[in-house]
């Protein structure tokens, strides 16, 4: 007797659980990578606005300047070590969210997957890569991130409109591009083929990207300073996608045969 | 109702599971997407909200996560 397809419904729930559990790890891992490294440049970053503000108000004697002063609010407001504290609680907050997210997208693409042949890591891990590309990668790549001191508060509302839609359109780009792979799947195509029109779609959705409008903000950082920042905001996403995918999966390798855990304990009939 | 695969000792007829090779419970679903409304939220509360949220909140909500959306890239003024 051949081995049939699982009867058992899909296991949504304890997935729900163990992708909140994957997301805050991904999102803590993310924060603190962020701290060791990135919080030394962005304290430098505001250091040098505080400096930029500061010779800013001695030009204009006036009293009432009224530019959005960003680094002198942050003062008032919450201390430096209070914001760092920020950074990782935002990052484990995002990592949570994330993970509801990646739980509900690996249910709406893998539910029909067998659950048992050992193929677990691989989705978990090609689904965290999807994510990278959709809401880090493409998104930076027209939107990259800025360090404190860039920024204008009277463009903020535009600029939050563009890197929402920037994020949408990642997320569309990446379905379609799934989409396309499946088809091509379908109509008997190869990998070679199926991979180029999955890729010709991540091209295309780039391109649509750079239909939006650019930051209308001026960037008055120094090159290196900027570049660091990036390259460090794209290692903050990477951590957090890789760990997420990991996490996610990590479960399944030691406990394969296992039911998943809150399922009803289940009694497989195999061969007797 | 859904029938167990160890109902009165018999195996599910393959048919039946290759026809619902992919089922969700209907109240999953329903509670993974109140999950997914929640963490909407939460997103918006941390990466995109200035004082909107919570109106008594200001620019707490800002500040506090201000080094956060720099790093992952939310705008920021």
């Amino acid at each position: 007797m051949s081995v049939s397809a699982q009867p058992t419904p899909y296991p949504l729930l304890p997935m729900l659980g163990r992708g909140l559990a994957a997301g805050g790890i991904a999102g803590l891992a993310s924060g603190l990578f962020a701290l060791l490294l990135a919080e030394p440049l962005m304290d430098r970053a505001i250091r040098l606005e505080e400096k930029r503000a500061a010779a800013e108000t001695a030009a204009h004697t006036h009293s009432g300047h009224s530019g959005h002063s960003h680094a002198a609010e942050a003062e008032e407001l919450f201390s430096r070590s209070t914001q760092h504290l920020g950074l990782v609680v935002t990052a484990v907050v995002a990592g949570l969210a994330i993970g509801v997210f990646f739980t509900l997208a690996h249910a709406l693409v893998h539910r029909s997957a067998p659950r048992d042949d050992g193929r677990g890591w691989q989705r978990a891990m090609g689904l965290a890569g999807a994510g990278f590309l959709a809401l880090s990668l493409l998104p930076a790549l027209r939107y990259p991130a800025n360090p404190p001191g860039v920024g204008d508060g009277g463009t903020v509302t535009e600029r939050q409109g563009l890197w929402v839609a920037a994020l949408v359109i990642g997320v569309l780009g990446m379905v379609l591009a799934h989409q396309v792979h499946q088809r091509l799947g379908q109509a008997g195509h190869g990998l070679p083929v199926r991979q180029s029109g999955a890729a010709a779609a991540v091209v295309a959705t780039l391109a649509a990207l750079f239909l939006l409008p650019d930051n209308p903000d001026a960037v008055p950082v120094s090159a290196t300073l900027l570049w660091d920042f990036r390259v460090l905001s794209l290692g903050g996403h990477l951590v957090l996608w890789a760990v997420l995918g990991a996490a996610f999966a990590a479960p399944a390798l030691r406990g394969q045969q296992r039911p998943a855990d809150g399922e009803k304990p289940v009694a497989r009939q195999t061969a007797a | 109702m859904r029938m167990s695969p160890h109902t009165a000792g018999t195996t599910v007829a393959p048919e039946t599971a290759a026809a619902h090779p992919a089922t969700v419970r209907t109240r999953d679903w329903l509670i993974v997407a109140a999950a997914a409304i929640v963490a909407l939220i939460a997103l918006y509360a941390v990466f995109v909200d200035n004082g909107n949220l919570v109106s008594a909140t200001g620019s707490y909500l800002h500040e506090f996560s201000h080094d956060g959306r720099h790093l992952f890239g939310a705008p920021c003024h």
